[in-house]
């Protein structure tokens, strides 16, 4: 009909726009992968401009794959990743069975649990980094601090002192060392995205059918039964969702990483870009590619698992 | 002037073809009730008629212009909705006025026009309630409303009572065919309910699987129903159909007697059997009798208030001039 | 654990004690913040004026002479609005389009388009750069609005899709036999009926354009830099200055969080993708 014409063009104004967003840049970035282009470099001035006479094939490919921070970034990605969605979809589920009931100051609860999810990436990685984790102003080092004094102290009391002699001396755990960086990436990406969960399956459990709950009851259900198999089967879907927006935004997380490592060995596969970035650019577009190309993998996994679900 | 007239009309969703090619004329002021068991096409019809739904082939005039490319807004016709459809941010007044307003009519014309019609449908009450704050009955009304506002050439109904409860469908049934008599606008209504067919139309159009069965008054479908599917589909209770030798008396495949036409006495008659069960409403009696050949259960209907038990010998007597016959393929002997 | 009877003790003092404590705890962070700002920054690092300080205005008082926030903040707002409203203003259509008129690659182009979120932004860096400095748009606002629409167009057509598809479509058709044109069924029914879903939808778009730091750090330098780019360029790891850069976080914060505090429960709802009643 006609008239259907019309209101179907009304998207391509949005599909136009995001192909353009998609394809010019990545279309650009698979040329810069093929030939040899760094920003600074004075025996070959010639490889400081994009051209094709300085085609060098799967070179800069082989380049990044020989790297070994390249591994490393692919692990970290992955780790940082994984454990981010296992500890948000853990903590959601049982914080929100948790605060799911009414309970005097519900509200105000919930207000607080949401906040994080609202403060911004670099703020987050800024407070925790600084004032929370640092070994030596921060809380932690500060409770370290207090903890070894309070035991040295103890170690001067006649009697238990001979007992508190044997403890050993606390140390402050540097987050800012090639491994512990990773951690402090997933603590604090965790604790923003942990409200989050909860939110959702709160959502979701207020649906969940209370008449099959009292069936169950009936049935001789204990709780755990209850849970293993009437709310945890209803929070499946809910699960999936908070799986995939996060995956969404984790695999390009960059702010955090970016303030957190500073440059030591923790990265992951943004924050290896963006270093290549610095002057090799013919490696940073191989490895703008194959993190396309993991995202990709993710992408469609997620999407065919979801997908389906979304749509009804 | 509301004359439709569909030619060759067909529709496919995908592959699977609901309706096959079909011919049928509305004239201009008729009530038209297109009926049959759910899924038989009659609303995709319809709502091709209103141009809600696009046509796979065939055309549509309405008054003589070809109105398949005209969009659903251009054709001059008006729809109630099973949900009634009402825009739930606008008062009732704004619900009726908004077609006058697309049509970009002035403020006091549009005013006049929606106090006549909340006028006509007892609605001056609820002038400024938002849908959310009526009740079926009422928000009904203003569906109807809005549509007789633009003077439509057709109004299209789409099963618009079946959400209301059984006391207040009467009520409406009564108001919508008094809504007809009083404006003589050609009217097309959606059912599967066959009461409502036969009270409200002019002519009856049965359909099964998007095949035009029978096309008739209410009379005439009643008394010469052209097959086996419109004999069983109209009148309530149901036709009984007997098959066998009782048929083969008449010359026939099937026989069909409707339970009104059946004399039933517990002395004598010509087919004999045991009642099952037994609905008392008062005015008549309908009971279900098992054990005549060719039909079980078969059902009858006895005026007044007939005392039979159940497990009670019964012996049913058939109307001659009543008996309806049917060939192999289902199709009505003369 | 799911269900406890309602007798039990833990039921009725152990479960809201646990509640309160998990909510205090995650709120923590930010509380610490806040507190951190009214301190000096030689009272921040001090162990014995960890609680008991005496507060002080200083920071917030010089936040525009020690980081110039207000004309950091001035470009978070202008670049977070623009880019929400160009996004609604493309999305709209598209969704109305998807929810009311699909066919049958609907389907298809959404899933494209969330798609297209899982793109590492890194990997077609250094292109954008380079396209935007030899364009010279490079570090203006409307390259940021433009880019801040771009990346949250996927989500926004997804959340209104969702919205819109719960309106039912008799009522879009009631107007278009009563007349409306396809401009007319947004204007005059779609917005209004959807007009609680477009405002959480805004408001998330918002925060998302208000919170992201990957785009609008790498694509400024002075004169589009936003809140995320200022906080990102003051990390401040030898803690000499906790105090200030608590305030001016806090500063950077505080206008989303109270905001998402106002409608979280809408939010929440759109960010299920309808996928969760």
């Amino acid at each position: 009909m006609s008239d259907r014409k019309l209101p179907r063009l009304l998207q391509t104004p949005a599909v136009l726009l995001l192909l353009v967003w998609m394809l010019i840049p990545l279309g650009l970035t698979l040329y810069f992968s093929f030939i040899r282009y760094v920003l600074n470099n004075l025996r070959r001035p010639e490889w400081t401009t994009p051209s094709i006479s300085n085609w060098r094939g799967f070179g800069n490919y082989e380049f990044v794959l020989n790297n070994k921070d390249f591994v490393l970034a692919i692990q970290n990605s992955l780790l940082i990743v994984c454990s981010i969605l296992f500890l948000t979809v853990i903590l959601g589920v049982v914080i929100a069975i948790l605060i799911n009931k009414t309970f005097p100051g519900q509200g105000i609860v919930r207000v607080l649990l949401i906040s994080p999810f609202f403060v911004m990436p670099a703020v987050n990685a800024v407070l925790w980094i600084n004032m929370i984790l640092d070994p030596v102003l921060g809380l932690q080092g500060i409770a370290v601090g207090s903890i070894n004094d309070l035991i040295g102290s103890l170690r001067e009391a006649p009697v238990i002192g001979a007992f508190f002699s044997l403890w050993p001396e606390l140390e402050p755990i540097s987050f800012r060392a090639t491994q512990t960086s990773a951690y402090a990436v997933i603590i604090m990406v965790t604790w923003q995205w942990t409200p989050f969960a909860v939110l959702i399956f709160m959502t979701s459990l207020q649906s969940e059918d209370q008449q099959q709950k009292e069936a169950a009851v009936l049935d001789g259900a204990g709780a755990w039964s209850q849970f293993r198999f009437l709310t945890l089967p209803h929070l499946g879907r809910p699960i999936a969702i908070v799986v995939m927006i996060q995956a969404i935004f984790h695999l390009s997380l960059y702010a955090e990483i970016e303030i957190v490592s500073r440059g030591n060995g923790n990265k992951n596969l943004p924050y290896l870009i963006g270093e290549f970035a610095n002057n090799n650019i013919g490696a940073a577009s191989a490895t703008g590619i194959f993190a396309v190309i993991l995202a990709n993998i993710v992408a469609i996994f997620l999407l065919r698992m979801i997908g389906k679900t979304l749509m009804e | 002037m509301g004359r439709i007239v569909l030619k060759n009309v067909t529709k496919s969703f995908g592959n699977t073809q609901v309706i096959p090619p079909l011919d049928l004329t509305i004239e201009d002021g008729e009530f038209t009730v297109f009926v049959g068991p759910s899924g038989c096409g009659k609303s995709t019809l319809l709502r091709m008629i209103a141009g809600l739904e696009d046509l796979t082939s065939g055309y549509i005039e309405i008054d003589g212009d070809d109105a398949t490319q005209v969009p659903p807004s251009e054709r001059g016709l008006a729809m109630v909705f099973q949900s009634y459809a009402l825009y739930p941010h606008m008062t009732v007044r704004k619900n009726i006025g908004f077609p006058l307003r697309m049509a970009k009519m002035d403020q006091s014309e549009i005013d006049k026009k929606v106090e006549t019609a909340a006028k006509s449908l007892n609605l001056m009450d609820y002038l400024d309630r938002k849908p959310a704050d009526l009740s079926g009955g009422q928000r009904q009304r203003v569906a109807i409303g809005r549509a007789i506002v633009r003077e439509p050439a057709a109004f299209l109904f789409d099963e618009p009572l079946s959400n209301l409860d059984a006391a207040l469908r009467v009520g409406m049934r009564l108001e919508i065919g008094e809504l007809h008599e009083r404006l003589q606008t050609t009217m097309i209504y959606v059912t599967h309910d066959q009461v409502e067919a036969m009270t409200m139309a002019n002519k009856i159009v049965v359909l099964q699987a998007g095949v035009i069965e029978q096309v008739g008054s209410p009379l005439e479908l009643y008394h010469k129903p052209r097959n086996k599917f419109v004999a069983g589909f109209i009148g309530s209770p149901k036709m009984n159909l007997i098959e066998g030798s009782e048929a083969a008396k008449h010359g026939a495949q099937t026989i069909g007697i409707r339970p009104e036409h059946i004399d039933v006495s517990t002395t004598d008659g010509m087919w004999e059997g045991k009642v099952g069960v037994a609905e008392h409403l008062g005015s008549d009696t309908f009971i279900h009798v098992h054990g005549v050949e060719g039909c079980d259960p078969m059902t009858v209907r006895a005026a007044g208030d007939m005392s039979v038990k159940n497990g009670e010998t019964v012996f049913l007597t058939p109307q001659s001039q009543n008996i309806h016959k049917f060939d192999a393929e289902g199709l009505r002997i003369e | 654990m799911a269900i406890v009877a309602k007798s039990s003790k833990f039921g009725k003092y152990g479960r809201p004690t646990l509640a309160w404590i998990v909510g205090l705890l995650f709120f923590f962070p930010i509380f610490w913040m806040v507190l951190t700002s009214f301190k000096t920054d030689a009272d921040a690092v001090k162990p014995e004026h960890l609680i008991w300080f005496t507060p002080t205005l200083e920071n917030y008082l010089n936040m525009t002479e020690n980081y110039d926030y207000w004309r950091f903040a001035k470009n978070s707002v202008i670049t977070a609005v623009m880019a929400t409203l160009f996004t609604l203003f493309v999305g709209i259509p598209a969704a109305y389009a998807m929810a009311f008129n699909p066919s049958r690659a609907t389907k298809d182009v959404l899933m494209w388009m969330l798609s297209t979120k899982m793109l590492p932004a890194a990997a077609v860096l250094y292109p954008m750069t380079f396209l935007t400095k030899s364009v010279g748009l490079f570090d203006t606002k409307f390259l940021i609005v433009m880019v801040l629409s771009l990346i949250n167009l996927p989500i926004v057509i997804w959340m209104l899709f969702t919205y819109f598809k719960e309106i039912p479509k008799d009522i879009i058709e009631a107007g278009k036999m009563d007349g409306v044109n396809t401009w007319g069924e947004i204007k005059e029914i779609l917005i209004p009926l959807a007009w609680g879903g477009i405002a959480s939808t805004a408001l998330l778009c918002f925060i998302f354009c208000w919170n992201e730091a990957y785009w609008t750090v790498r694509l400024t330098t002075t004169d589009a830099a936003t809140l995320s780019k200022l906080i990102e360029g003051n990390r401040a790891p030898e803690g000499l200055f906790f105090g200030r850069l608590s305030a001016v976080s806090a500063a950077a914060v505080g206008p989303i969080v109270v905001l998402g505090w106002f409608c979280q429960k809408q939010l929440v709802q759109g960010l299920t993708f309808g996928a969760v009643k």
